[in-house]
């Protein structure tokens, strides 16, 4: 009843304002400018006076006139704007009638001046707010280091004279404001002189009323002129930076623990100026990627800085076998802690700046490592008719510091040349010092009792100092015509080397034959100097043809200079003397030139390339026993070898992608694997390089596909892969059957081979909850070597299953869990008996915790399994680390941190491998439990780690 | 008499450019800005964005170039080339599905557009956005363009259009369309994506220009394709995952 009544109201109020005033009414009236002629197509609009939201809008005719027909009774803006005047503006109130004509509306030019300026040429906006006219002043270009004055001369309409007075549209500007405030006084110079131009954003010019009106309230009717300077938001600029400082008390025979890092970060939109800090006995060792990011900013990554042209996919690279035993030039990443126990240092700075065309960057990095590792080590030796056991204790303490310094610079000179100069290099200097106990134990045929056959005490210094520097010029030429491009290359690598080693061996035959034989001390002085340096040019040429084509080509030069300088002296009780069959005076050159051409097709995705490539390599050594010997032994040889190369990449429809290709990989021989001399810092495994050696091929075939499907998140990834060696550069050995000491040298062999195959596939158990990812890997290889010049075929079987559930149920709880299980079979052709079955499995957990009160609790507990029951060896490492942390203040900058690491304490670091004709396991005595207290300042805010990261 | 030729030959050059202007092609840069996009995943630390801010400052933007056909009446938008490729044209790859076409006099669109790992059609009226007319004139690609401003109510996006009043035809990149003039510039949230003119050129449409591709795929009305889009963000940001690394920005 009460709403029947409510309507009625509402139907009797509704029915009178409907008869007050016509529901429609037409609008219309006539553009015309300042002398009356009509606008013709001027635009038209009706916008809402609430927001100005557009409710229609038409076009006036030949006589500037317009007309809305059957508008809805209520007020309206008109909006007319014609190009070059001045938007006109009027509200539109509904008088009653049915027709409302505005008659002629005038609208105002904006001056030429204003229209041909900032509008075309600057670029820059205009805004107009009724009189006044407001432009972006950024958008005129002054030099740096200008004043507001030099920026002021280049508005249209302003003009400052000698004396730093400002007319503007003729009249003498008598105020001059920032922001709207009045700066230091009445003098309008003072502003415009002193402020940068940098800092300006926007200008505006207008009429204000005097300060007499302003302070009596009485309007005189004069208007000053009056100049606005908006200051930029230095949103662009700023600075963060982030500390953290932890200590732990000495505990179950550690000593105290203690952990600090720091960075500072200034930037602004050109440069960037990095430091960062760290130091600790906790075994962090390097960078995470995050701090690396934080500290090279921009130019933490550089794609295109390859200057060894190659094949556009695949085979790009050449490669230069392994690393030569040098660190690596550029800063070391690494987030994992360390095994053994290590005190580290390191602290750098980065200056970063960018422009379109010009892009610096310069960086210095220093890090210290004093690592104590204490280890037992188990290998077994197959040979053809036995095996034996070297079971070894050692103890070292390695030092090792490093400078580096490195410098990127690029130019681009102007649309089409770029020019990229790279520099990285590296100081360093080290020591060492090494204990190791080895005895060995003889085992005839499968299982027979192992009988003790040497023993080995070695005491060894080394003392290295290492300089390394790798500069790169590259230099890229687009031309006109779209796609064809040209780019060279210079290359210039040294790495020098100079070493001392002290060696003093005390080695105990049991099973010698004669006296003599049982006992051999060894005391030697051993110093080399070594230098490698090497030179590299590359060209490049892409032709593209027939539109969907690119018929690519590349010419590679190489020259590596290798000299070595060994000079061996046997240290006696009463005088050293040199050993010839230790010294050597090493020089080699290893030239290599490629000449490659490939032709690509790419449409649409599909992205396939052929191409074939020649390359020559030339060895042309000597060596003797020393600098002055005239009995120098040469090493002359030529190898040739054609390298196809194919590779195919297909972009599909709805996120899927396949890939694939053959190509030939070619590796050069290290330098260390070429020198021909015996290294035996360990008397029982003694290397010793070959100057004969080919460079290794690799044929490769590789396919894979994979799949995304963002609706529902499920991806699949697929890859299978075979490689086959020619030439595989293995290391062979030579047993003494009555020592049982090992000489390996590395030969040639052809007919190694790796087949692989990886499957991914993630799918939600519960969309955004849970997670589970399921993988596979399995590996089958062949691997050859020479044992006692007897062909040793080992042949690698391993099956690997993971799986992963993440599980994100709530914002308060997230947990992360993996289970990984590996089987890994080895036969060995040469002694069928000892083949071997390892197992390494591995299982995890990270629980992560939200409590009240704002503590988080984070968890992670990792448990490892290595077994090989062939030998009984079954070693089980649980790792847990706990911590809890509490974020401080209203600005959660700070935050509090208590860490158990290793709480169960059991950290021993294992490895088990079989290889070749061997299998050997180690246990490293790891940094176990400690507890440590952290706090945090961060100034971007603390944020808690409930999450991996994932973007 | 020389004078009255004059003027007789610039009537009759207004009124043939007048009747040229409803018909033509703009071409469009559309800028996308990584960074900007990334600094706006609620579920990042400033820490963690800053660190992509600064880490891809060099490389922070991805380029497409796009192309508008429009007549009085109809219009059509997608990319201005069939595969999409790197700026030398080097390397190519395969363009997600976007077409979009819009007929302003039957007030219908059809959106043919590939994203979460499907082709989705949205048939539907126009559903124009309510624009804000503001008080700003700057030049695009040579025409003098008024600023207006509206909003995405389901990816929470401020949108500034410039559009041309000497185009009198209410087309416009992307999803946005319905002002008195072609829209030449496109902002969207504040410089994240900027769609920008690089080119007007003024021509008789082919058939082709218009013409849509077969329609296959999941059909979708406006009301569903929203609710597609807000769920598909609001998941995705539960998840800790840019939403827009799959669904364009």
């Amino acid at each position: 009843m009460k709403n029947l009544f409510l309507l009625a109201v509402l139907c009797l109020l509704m029915g009178k304002l409907h008869a007050q005033s016509p529901a429609r009414f037409t609008l219309q009236g006539r553009a015309v400018d300042t002398s009356a002629a009509p606008l013709a197509s001027s635009t038209v609009m009706l916008l809402s006076p609430r927001d100005s939201s557009l409710v229609n809008f038409g076009r006036t005719d030949e006589k500037g006139a317009f007309s809305f027909k059957n508008l809805k009774a209520g007020n309206y803006i008109l909006k007319i704007s014609f190009v070059g005047y001045m938007p006109y503006n009027q509200l539109v109130k509904p008088t009653g009638e049915a027709l409302v004509d505005l008659g002629a509306l005038k609208l105002k030019p904006i001056t030429r001046e204003l229209m041909e300026v900032v509008v075309r040429t600057a670029k820059a906006p205009l805004t107009i707010k009724g009189d006044t006219i407001e432009y972006n002043a950024s958008s005129f270009k002054v030099p740096p280091g200008s004043t507001v004055e030099d920026l002021l001369r280049k508005l249209p309409g302003v003009q400052v004279d000698q004396d730093g007075n400002i007319r503007a549209q003729g009249q003498e500007v008598k105020k001059v404001t920032v922001d709207g405030k009045n700066f230091f006084g009445n003098d309008p110079k003072l502003a415009t002189k002193n402020l940068q131009a940098d800092a300006i954003q926007k200008v505006q010019v207008y009429n204000d009323k005097t300060e007499q009106a302003k302070l009596t309230g009485v309007e005189d009717g004069k208007k000053e002129k009056t100049v606005n300077l908006e200051l930029k938001e230095e949103f662009k600029k700023g600075g963060f930076g982030k500390l953290t400082a932890g200590a732990g008390p000495a505990s179950n025979g550690i000593s105290p623990r203690a952990d600090a890092k720091g960075n500072y970060n200034k930037f602004d939109a050109k440069r960037q100026f990095s430091v960062i800090g760290l130091g600790n006995n906790t075994n962090q060792q390097g960078l995470s990627w995050n701090d690396y990011q934080d500290f090279r900013g921009s130019n933490s990554f550089n794609w295109n800085d390859n200057a060894d042209f190659g094949f556009s996919s695949g085979g790009r690279f050449i490669f230069f076998g392994g690393d030569e035993d040098n660190e690596s030039l550029s800063i070391p990443v690494d987030g994992r802690a360390g095994r053994g126990f290590s005190n580290n240092v390191a602290g750098g700075a980065n200056y970063n700046y960018d422009t379109k065309k010009t892009k610096l960057s310069t960086s210095y990095y220093y890090s210290q490592t004093r690592l104590q590792l204490d280890a037992e080590r188990n290998r077994r030796n197959f040979l053809e008719d036995g095996s034996f056991r070297t079971a070894e204790t050692s103890g070292q303490t390695n030092f090792n510091a490093n400078h580096r310094v490195s410098l990127r610079y690029e130019k681009a000179i102007d649309s089409l040349n770029t020019i990229i100069f790279i520099n990285n290099s590296r100081l360093g200097n080290g020591n060492a010092g090494l204990f190791r106990l080895q005895e060995q134990f003889r085992v005839n045929g499968t299982s027979g009792p192992e009988l003790l056959s040497t023993r080995n005490r070695t005491n060894n210094r080394t003392i290295a100092a290492t300089f390394g520097s790798a500069n790169t010029l590259l230099y890229r030429l687009k031309f006109k015509k779209k796609g064809r491009s040209f780019a060279a290359s210079a290359t210039y690598q040294i790495n020098t080397s100079d070493g001392t080693l002290n060696l003093d061996a005390t080695n105990e035959f049991f099973q010698a034959t004669s006296v003599n034989e049982q006992l051999r001390r060894i005391r030697q002085d051993q110093e080399t100097t070594s230098l490698r340096s090497e030179y590299k040019a590359s060209l490049l040429f892409i032709e593209p043809f027939a539109k969907k084509f690119f018929w690519e080509s590349f010419y590679n030069f190489s020259l590596r200079y290798d000299e070595v300088d060994r000079n061996v002296l046997d240290v006696a009780d009463v005088g050293n003397s040199r050993n010839d069959s230790l010294s050597r005076y090493y020089r080699n050159n290893y030239i290599y030139n490629r000449l490659g051409s490939s032709v690509r097709y790419s449409y649409k995705g599909l992205n396939l390339a052929v191409g074939l490539a020649g390359q020559q390599f030339t060895i042309d050594g000597r060596f003797a026993v020393d600098q002055t010997s005239s009995a120098f032994r040469f090493i002359r040889r030529t190898f040739t070898t054609v390298v196809p190369n194919v590779s195919l990449n297909y972009d599909m429809k709805n996120n899927r992608y396949v890939y694939g290709g053959y190509d030939l990989n070619v590796r050069i021989p290290s330098s260390r694997d070429l020198q021909p001399f015996p290294n035996n810092a360990n008397p029982l495994f003694i290397t010793e390089g070959n100057p004969n050696l080919l460079p290794e091929l690799q044929h490769g075939v590789n396919m894979g596909f994979s799949y995304f499907n963002p609706g529902n998140f499920t991806n699949f990834f697929a890859n299978l892969y075979g490689n086959y060696y020619v030439n595989q550069i293995v290391y062979s050995q030579l047993v003494d059957r009555q020592t049982l000491v090992t000489r390996s040298f590395p030969e040639n062999l052809t007919g190694g081979r790796t087949i692989g195959s990886y499957l991914d596939y993630g799918f939600p158990l519960k969309k955004t909850k849970a997670t589970l990812r399921l993988n596979t890997q399995l590996n089958f290889g062949r691997n050859l070597t020479n044992i006692d010049s007897v062909r040793n075929e080992t042949y690698n079987q391993s099956y690997n299953i993971g799986t992963r559930l993440d599980l994100t149920p709530v914002e308060w709880l997230t947990f992360y869990g993996n289970a990984n299980v590996g089987i890994s079979q080895t036969r060995y052709s040469i002694n069928t008996g000892q083949n071997q079955t390892i197992i390494t499995n591995n299982f995890g957990g990270d629980l992560n915790l939200k409590l009240p009160a704002g503590i988080y609790l984070t968890s992670a507990l990792n448990y490892r399994v290595y077994k090989n029951e062939r030998f009984g060896f079954d070693q089980r490492v649980p790792l847990l680390n706990v911590s809890a942390y509490h974020i401080l203040g209203k600005a959660k900058k700070a935050e509090v941190r208590l860490s158990a690491v290793d709480l169960l304490n059991r950290n021993l670091n294992v490895s088990q491998y079989a290889g070749q004709n061997f299998v050997s396991e180690e246990r490293v005595q790891t940094l176990a439990r400690y507890f440590l207290l952290s706090f945090t300042y961060n100034m971007r805010g603390v944020q808690a780690k409930m999450r991996r990261e994932n973007f | 008499m020389n004078r009255f030729i004059l003027i007789l030959c610039g009537m009759l050059m207004t009124t043939l450019s007048l009747a040229q202007q409803t018909e033509g092609v703009v071409t469009y840069q559309r800028k996308t800005y990584w960074s900007k996009i990334i600094a706006r995943m609620t579920f990042l630390s400033q820490e963690q964005k800053d660190r992509a801010a600064q880490t891809w400052k060099n490389d922070d933007e991805s380029k497409e170039k796009m192309k508008l056909s429009f007549n009085a009446n109809e219009s059509l938008y997608t990319y201005a080339s069939e595969q999409g490729e790197t700026e030398d044209g080097q390397y190519s790859w395969r363009n997600a599905d976007l077409v979009l076409y819009r007929n302003f006099d039957k007030d219908k669109k059809i959106d043919v557009m590939e994203m979460l790992g499907k082709t989705y059609i949205v048939e539907d009226s126009l559903h124009t956005p309510t624009w804000k007319i503001g008080n700003q004139i700057k030049e695009v690609a040579g025409y003098i363009c008024m600023r207006a401003d509206t909003e995405d109510p389901i990816k929470k996006q401020k949108i500034t259009a410039w559009f041309a009043q000497d185009i009198p035809v209410p087309a416009g990149p992307e999803r946005y369309s319905g002002l008195p003039g072609v829209i030449l510039e496109l902002n969207l949230n504040e410089g994240d994506v900027i769609i920008e003119a690089t080119g007007v050129a003024f021509r008789k449409l082919t058939p082709d220009d218009l013409k849509l591709p077969k329609l296959k795929g999941k059909k979708l009305t406006d009301t569903a394709y929203d609710a597609l889009i807000s769920q598909h963000i609001a998941e995705s940001m539960t998840a800790h995952r840019n939403p827009f690394w799959t669904i364009r920005y």
